[in-house]
């Protein structure tokens, strides 16, 4: 538990919820016939984020801070991960499925542990181009298969 | 017709060839996800949700629908007999429904009788599940009888009564629980507004329209939040397998087991019944249970075979306890019932008590292939537990990428927008972020999933009312309900006050 995020948080959250209560004021009332429109039920539960909100922020000052476990978080290969996973969601439809996940397979592969290059590269390739094949072909989903020139 | 009638007829949907196959793929699937640390009921479910949407795809709608039900309810109630596995066998529990299983069936397994432990699980499983559902087939056809009367008065009390009991007993702290059920209800508000047909919070993005996608958020908080964990934070080393030795147990086994077996089946069954209440608090408070009665409670923690036979056969009978709620009422009292609900939607099947009129094939069919799964559960457990073990080591090198790679593939043959993707990205990073502060998702999703079905029910009583908010409190049942949901969040809250330590559910 860390008493930093959850003031962040509070915070966050309570912007969340003024957020809601005011842009749903924006929200037109014409449902005809009916007292209670499409805004009611955003505005309160904006209402009852802010409430909870400002209650965790209290809390926060209120207990104590308990002393971070020294456990040391692996950032680089988190970091690593995550931006291909980004890049890997932007090929996708532009490079084609088979091609962007074979990379990206390879590159946390080898992010996760380096070596054994061959192991990493079969499995990727088997995957890939295992789920391509049954899903477009076998089941006739669609999946952007390979890049069109 | 009979209920006896309906059974039958489920039976003979669950025993077309392909349900077979779907049921006992479910059951595979769920049994690794148990086993393997780091994927629980819930993202497995989860995952394989656009898995089988894709598979289905080609069948009719009530069809389809019914076989990935069978399907992903097979995952759920097999990780429940995988978790002991790892408990057992590592003393790392698979789920955290099998916590306690490692203190005796950890000890068990150092004085050589792992095969033993894990065998009495399983059949204590067995039973459980089989009593579960009779527990089941009795009382579905009189609860959705009830249900039927309910206006949408009733239906938002309970509703908010199923809120407020998953807020009330997940996580450690209250107000953080009730914070994630707001925000889910939030962003369940986005998209085009169901009763008037007005855009909310979309800001002339078409891909907001449709609302944000339940599925991708659920995928992103529950597996890819605990990716990312493992990936952050792999530093501990798995410690050695024990051996199996011998599997079937002992006569004088069984002859301990039975009796836990059958009160942890009970006990499991009504605490799966209630809202909030799950697999874990079940596994929990039959361990408690059993040390009470037992003749020489100092034996548990030293490998005692009834601290085995009864937690296991308690979760798993929770498990089935839970599908009442959701199949009777339409409400999930957990955050893995609210998944397997999503999917139902998904195929515009609404749960609820109207389900067993208007899908009698979906509701019959799933009680019946709960019958069969746990049937090939006992038999695939017992000779295959060695196999099973060795799942526990597959390298976390090639499982984590895969997993991450199966939820974009997922994704995205349902979605087919790179906006899910991003957007299942944010979620797993927020996933990990919240689930490590504390926060819990599970009520987040059971809010998204709620969300839309409370605010109709609420705005058509209010409309019925002329808009006098009394309506919730003058009619009787409502009342109730409403009553017993302010006591779910306050008896916990007083308790804590009182310096008690209160048991949360923690499903993942």
């Amino acid at each position: 538990m860390s008493k930093t995020f959850d003031r962040y948080s509070s915070v966050a959250f309570l912007l969340i919820g003024l957020l809601f209560v005011i842009e749903s004021q924006k929200i037109s009332d014409s449902a005809y016939g009916s007292s209670v429109g499409p805004k009611i039920f955003p505005m309160w539960l904006g209402a009852i984020l802010i409430l909870l909100s400002l209650r965790l922020l209290y809390e926060t000052f209120t207990y104590k801070t308990e002393t971070p476990s020294g456990m040391k978080l692996q950032y680089k290969k988190f970091f690593i991960i995550i931006i291909s996973a980004v890049l890997y969601a932007f090929l996708l439809e532009k490079v084609g499925y088979v091609i962007s996940t074979f990379l990206f397979l390879l590159i946390s592969f080898q992010t996760m542990e380096r070596g054994r290059l061959l192991p990493s590269f079969v499995i990727a390739a088997a995957f890939s181009f295992g789920i391509y094949y049954l899903f477009s072909k076998l089941l006739g989903g669609s999946l952007p298969g390979f890049p069109v020139f | 017709m009979s209920t006896l009638q309906f059974l039958a007829d489920g039976f003979g949907i669950a025993f077309q060839w392909h349900n077979l196959l779907f049921a006992f793929v479910g059951v595979i699937i769920g049994t690794a996800v148990g086993v393997l640390p780091g994927i629980g009921p819930m993202s497995g479910v989860a995952l394989l949700i656009p898995v089988t949407a894709t598979i289905t795809s080609g069948m009719p709608t009530s069809a389809a629908a019914a076989s990935s039900i069978i399907l992903l309810a097979g995952v759920y109630y097999g990780a429940m007999y995988g978790g002991s596995t790892t408990s057992i066998l590592l003393n790392t529990p698979g789920e955290s429904s099998s916590v306690v299983t490692t203190l005796d069936g950890y000890q068990m397994a150092r004085q050589g009788r792992a095969g033993a432990a894990l065998a009495i699980s399983a059949i204590g499983s067995f039973c459980a599940g089989v009593i579960s559902l009779i527990g089941l087939v009795l009382l579905a056809q009189p609860l959705s009888n009830v249900a039927i009367k309910f206006g949408p008065a009733e239906y938002f009390s309970l509703m908010l009564l199923g809120l407020a009991a998953v807020s009330g007993l997940a996580g450690k702290s209250m107000t953080k629980a009730l914070m994630m059920t707001v925000f889910g209800l939030m962003l369940g508000t986005i998209g085009i507004d169901a009763v008037s047909g007005i855009a909310r919070f979309t800001y002339n993005q078409p891909i907001l329209f449709s609302g944000l996608e339940f599925l991708t958020i659920a995928v992103g908080l529950f597996a890819l939040g605990e990716v990312f964990n493992t990936i952050l934070e792999r530093d501990k080393e798995d410690g050695a397998i024990a051996k199996i030795n011998r599997i079937l147990p002992t006569k004088q086994d069984m002859k301990d087991s039975a009796v836990p077996i059958v009160r942890g089946s009970l006990l499991g069954f009504f605490i799966g019944v209630l809202p909030g209440a799950g697999a874990t608090l079940a596994s929990f408070f039959s361990y408690i249970t059993e040390k009470k009665f037992s003749k020489n409670p100092e034996s548990f923690g030293k490998g005692n075979i009834a601290g085995v036979a009864g937690p296991e056969s308690a979760n798993n009978a929770a498990s089935g306890g839970a599908m009442i709620p959701l199949l009777t009422l339409g409400i999930p009292g957990s955050g893995t019932t609210a998944i397997l609900m999503g999917a139902l939607i998904m195929y515009n099947v609404q749960p609820g008590p109207l389900l067993f009129d208007e899908h009698p094939d979906i509701a019959w069919g799933l009680i019946a292939s709960m019958f069969i799964g746990n049937l090939m559960l006992l038999v695939l457990n017992m000779p295959l537990v060695r196999v099973f073990a060795k799942v526990i080591q597959t390298p976390k090198k090639y499982l984590l990428p895969i997993i991450i790679a199966i939820s974009f593939f997922g994704v995205y043959a349902v979605q087919y927008t790179t906006f899910d993707l991003y957007l299942l990205l944010g979620c797993g990073v927020a996933g990990y972020l919240l689930s490590k502060n504390d926060y819990p998702v599970a009520p987040l999703v059971l809010a998204l999933v709620l969300g839309p079905m409370i605010e109709n029910n609420m705005r058509r009583a209010l409309t019925i009312s002329n808009g006098e908010f009394s309506i919730f409190f003058t009619k009787p049942l409502s009342l109730a309900f409403l009553i017993v949901a302010a006591l779910w969040l306050l008896v916990p809250m007083l308790l804590k006050l009182k310096g008690r330590s209160v048991i949360v559910e923690d499903e993942g």
